[in-house]
């Protein structure tokens, strides 16, 4: 008996760790996240990167190579001598930037679109849901290649470009909340006692798109990031004389045998963010997600 | 039981899987690298350029892929040499009259097309006929220019006005049999010509060709040429040391290294006729004045640049043409003097808060010009560096909109009236630049037959659009070629048309 009891309670014990060992697991991307936002926002104050100046002398060195300056490049330098680890500092914050402005852009859109699909239905519904299924059926990286590439390089037209597609799943997510909400008794005695459509959608009825919206925003936020780089890799994102994570990576294309550390750095910093971010989305949809509605 | 039983089959399923993915990659590289055995005397050359089309006379006949194709296929009246000479290929001799307006072109004795048919004078007429009707590129350097036959074996080349650079510009002419229909493509599906090779098979992305038994020089002795399109760099370096293809070229300095060290390839670089030329556009208020074009010039620091990015292709140049071509006259290189520029700059009252616009085309340009927007920045110059697609940078080229425009310009004709008598009068309106003297002086040397003479009114010519700083003239652009030592008799050609009718596959 003994015996069995303390079987057990090793089980116990063990499951216990599991658990712990789970949670602190699950605080990574917390981590990794704050990292970044700390990174992208103060560390452009602490190192200086100016993207027009270049310094023939130092092109090609290899990370810890120390510059003609006398300072050292940690992170090495690219083909025209300016040092990749500002680049890398100076992306996170334009990724963070245009995929916190194109997921708020894309969230209010697709919000504000799905609710008033979804509670007035209806002809309303009906143009506004068909209008979601044909853009659904666009490829959305065709979408905005197109748009970003009929526009002059500018931050606006990446947001724009990005946001066009993006606010879809918005949409779908909050308009499916509102079909649901809407049948609930707290709406219709709204309704009875006359209060105006709009006062319904704003208080009764976008509060419990929060939870859902948040937790696909996280993975939009991923998206977005991910998408930015690549127009910029394409040369049709953001203007030269912003620092952007795409065009490091692309510059660095024709020297992959030579001077790796041009593309792999920022490379390596998208990849972790994108990682985390997916993460942590995973865990908001767990716990926040559709299914934990009602 | 049934969980021990399910993990082998999942891990059998997961190795069968592998090894369907790895029989399937192998198979997929077999069928890339399929037809390449290097011990036949087959030769594969990487394009860079694209070739869609190998009708000489038509629109794109005129680009550096097509026109490397067709000069395989088809001969021409002359051609130039790697050394800018000229040298007869279907005409032995050409005349001017005194005035250079008619010029007289005796015809190769017993030259026979592929198909076996003679060449006579009527097919030349009628190529040449073709060629200014279809109005493909290349038939603008003969506006209202005339051809007649005089005898079987002569033709009359008649020009508006007196053209002492006909010879050269002929180089770009090319002799089809008579009777070709304007759009027969189901002629230049199996072309005849009086070419080194024969076409035998045309795609989009390979061309393949083989040799021409009638040549008259000679069938080429290679059992086989195959252009393969490889646009992207990388590949065409990495197809370069596998041995899939045997030449590349054009390949830049920072890459230039690997592909020395390899010992099975030959690497040679040669003077291009291409200049880079930076114009400035002095129709812009900014830049009106020649002093502070020229201070701009002063206050970039070519040299360190050229020596930094381009140390084994580029060298600074010291005229608006590379030296090799006709009309060659060295001028005194612009210093690099950033104080005595800004002083410049400021004495002639420029206002530094203007944004100048420098456009581009092609990536790449990009570190050199963001070296020389740089340099600028340096002393308070304001530049926006501007990276534009192929067909929105000649929109804009032509339409003067730009402050600063970055060409790679060459000459494959290698003669100064294609470049300085085409692009610097005041009627060409391509750089806002003005100058009835100069407008004079290019006329004269348009007009003399006298090829001293003609060199001389060039150099005056060029000595004015230096001195102005019409445009900055940084820098003479060398090809790198690189070829695997099992070929012989490849010579790498200064505007990236090489010639393949003396190559040999060494066994």
């Amino acid at each position: 008996m003994s015996v069995l009891v303390d079987a057990r309670s090793g089980q116990q014990v063990a499951a216990r760790r599991a658990h712990a060992t789970r949670r602190w697991l699950g605080r990574i991307p917390y981590v990794v996240l704050a990292l970044y936002a700390v990174i992208g926002g103060v560390g452009p104050l602490l190192i200086d990167y100016d993207p027009v100046h270049v310094s023939l002398d130092d092109r090609l060195l290899r990370p810890g190579s120390h510059l003609s300056t006398g300072a050292t490049a940690w992170f090495g330098t690219d083909g025209v001598g300016r040092d990749v680890l500002a680049q890398v500092v100076y992306g996170a914050r334009t990724s963070v930037l245009i995929g916190v402005c194109t997921v708020a852009v894309s969230c209010l859109v697709g919000v504000a679109i799905g609710t008033v699909a979804g509670y007035f239905r209806g002809w309303p519904d009906m143009v506004l849901a068909r209008g979601i299924d044909i853009l659904l059926a666009f490829p959305a990286i065709l979408l905005t290649i197109v748009i970003a590439g009929a526009f002059e390089r500018s931050v606006l037209v990446v947001v724009v470009a990005l946001s066009a597609t993006a606010w879809i799943s918005f949409a779908r997510v909050t308009r499916s909340v509102a079909l649901s909400i809407r049948e609930r008794a707290w709406v219709d005695a709204a309704r009875v006692l006359g209060v105006r459509p709009v006062s319904i959608l704003l208080r009764h009825i976008v509060p419990f798109t929060a939870g859902p919206v948040v937790a696909l925003a996280t993975l939009e936020f991923a998206l977005v990031v991910l998408a930015e780089a690549g127009l910029s890799f394409l040369g049709i994102g953001l203007p030269n004389s912003a620092v952007s994570w795409g065009q490091t990576i692309a510059n660095g294309k024709q020297y992959l045998e030579s001077a790796w550390w041009i593309s792999a750095l920022p490379g390596i910093a998208l990849s972790l963010l994108i990682i985390n971010i997916g993460i942590l989305g995973d865990q908001l949809t767990a716990r926040y997600g559709r299914g934990h509605l009602r | 039981m049934t969980r021990s039983l399910a993990l082998p089959a999942t891990r059998r399923t997961a190795l069968a899987m592998l090894a369907a993915a790895t029989m399937a990659l192998t198979a997929c590289s077999a069928a890339t690298s399929g037809g390449t055995d290097s011990s036949n005397g087959e030769v594969v050359v990487a394009g860079t350029y694209p070739i869609d089309s190998i009708d000489p006379d038509g629109p794109q006949g005129g680009g550096t892929g097509p026109q490397m194709a067709e000069q395989q296929i088809f001969s021409r009246l002359v051609r130039t040499k790697p050394d800018g000479s000229l040298e007869g290929d279907l005409a032995t001799s050409w005349k001017p009259d005194s005035t250079a307006t008619q010029w007289t072109l005796t015809l190769r004795q017993g030259v026979k097309f592929s198909d076996g048919k003679t060449l006579t004078s009527a097919d030349v007429v009628d190529s040449f006929k073709r060629f200014i009707d279809l109005k493909g590129t290349n038939a603008a350097n003969f506006p209202g220019y005339t051809m007649t036959a005089t005898s079987d074996n002569e033709v009359v080349l008649k020009a508006s006005k007196p053209d002492a650079a006909v010879p050269r510009k002929l180089a770009v002419f090319f002799v089809l049999p008579a009777g070709v229909a304007p759009n027969d493509t189901a002629f230049f599906e199996h072309p005849v010509g009086t070419g080194p090779f024969k076409l035998e098979k045309f795609s989009p992305n390979e061309i393949a060709l083989v040799p021409n038994p009638n040549y008259y020089g000679g069938a080429p002795k290679v059992k086989r040429v195959t252009i393969r399109k490889m646009p992207e760099l990388a590949s065409r370096l990495t197809a370069l040391r596998t041995g899939e293809v045997d030449v590349a070229w054009g390949i830049p300095d920072d890459q230039l290294s690997q592909v020395e060290s390899d010992s099975n390839l030959t690497v040679k670089t040669i003077q291009s006729s291409a200049v880079f030329t930076m114009w400035f556009n002095s129709s812009t208020p900014a830049l009106r004045n020649a002093q502070v074009r020229r201070a701009l010039w002063e206050a970039v620091d070519f040299p360190t640049i050229i020596k930094q990015l381009y140390p084994q292709t580029g060298s600074l140049s010291d005229s608006v043409v590379s030296p090799q071509t006709l009309g060659y006259v060295a001028q005194q290189p612009v210093k690099y003097d950033p104080a005595a520029a800004k002083a410049a700059l400021t004495a002639a009252g420029f206002d530094f808060n203007t944004k100048l616009r420098l456009q581009f085309a092609n990536a790449e340009f990009r570190q050199f010009n963001q070296a020389v927007v740089s340099d600028l920045e340096k002393i308070g110059v304001h530049v926006d560096l501007l990276e534009k697609e192929q067909a929105v940078f000649t929109k804009d080229l032509l339409a003067l909109n730009w402050d600063i425009n970055f060409q790679q310009l060459s000459n494959p004709m290698l003669d100064a009236a294609n470049t300085i008598g085409r692009l610097y009068p005041c009627a060409a309106k391509r750089n806002g630049y003005c100058n009835p003297q100069l407008d004079k002086l290019l006329s004269e040397a348009g007009a003399s037959s006298d090829e001293q003479e003609r060199v001389k009114l060039y150099g005056e010519a060029t000595q004015i659009i230096w001195q102005d700083a019409v445009g900055m003239f940084p820098m003479a652009v060398k090809y790198a070629y690189a070829w695997n030592k099992r070929l012989a008799g490849f010579s790498p050609d200064p505007n990236g048309l090489p010639d393949f009718s003396h190559l040999q596959v060494r066994s």
